[in-house]
């Protein structure tokens, strides 16, 4: 009698305790939160200058064309002929 | 870079420019432009002074982290995606038509 008490305190332990522990860390485990950036939501983007090439020159683009006239994706990508 | 090449008609009625931005050549990345069909610009970060200016380098990839920006008229960042949420842009499409409706 005591013995099967204590194997359903183990149980309900594992069950209402460690198991989901268990689960929720595996979850969490395969949607880990990326590392957050230095720049947050809120911030101001710092102004840049920067060129892209044309076809037939090289041209420069400011963050700061857009200001007040234009949304600006910038989309930063790890290297050319890669996916994403 | 295509995902948003999909959207840019959706994008541009939101009043948003897109910006691609690496660290390879402007010779590179217009040679990847023509090759992937997309039309706006490839901005090379050649150096990297602004990848880290924006806190993206990662040295052991001497590359920028993959990660979309949506900044606001104002100068300031509306939204972020990081690293592999950054591939689906949808997030930043939705948020582009939402302040487009708020305006």
């Amino acid at each position: 009698m005591r013995r099967s008490v204590r194997i359903q305190i183990v149980t309900g332990l594992l069950l209402g305790g460690l198991l989901p522990a268990f689960v929720a860390n595996q979850a969490s485990g395969q949607s880990k939160a990326p590392e957050p950036l230095k720049l947050r939501v809120g911030d101001d983007a710092p102004d840049f200058t920067l060129q892209y090439f044309d076809g037939s020159d090289r041209k420069d683009v400011h963050l700061s064309d857009y200001r007040g006239k234009k949304n600006v994706v910038l989309a930063f990508y790890i290297f050319a002929f890669t996916g994403g | 870079m295509k995902n948003f090449q999909q959207n840019l008609q959706k994008l541009e009625a939101a009043d948003t420019q897109v910006l691609g931005v690496s660290m390879d050549s402007p010779f590179a990345n217009k040679a990847f432009a023509d090759q992937i069909g997309v039309t706006f610009p490839l901005l090379s970060d050649w150096g990297g002074e602004v990848t880290r200016q924006y806190g993206l380098y990662v040295d052991k990839y001497k590359a920028a982290r993959r990660v979309n920006f949506l900044i606001g008229k104002d100068g300031k960042i509306l939204e972020e995606q990081i690293d592999s949420e950054a591939i689906d842009p949808t997030k930043i499409v939705t948020a582009c038509e939402r302040h487009k409706l708020k305006n």
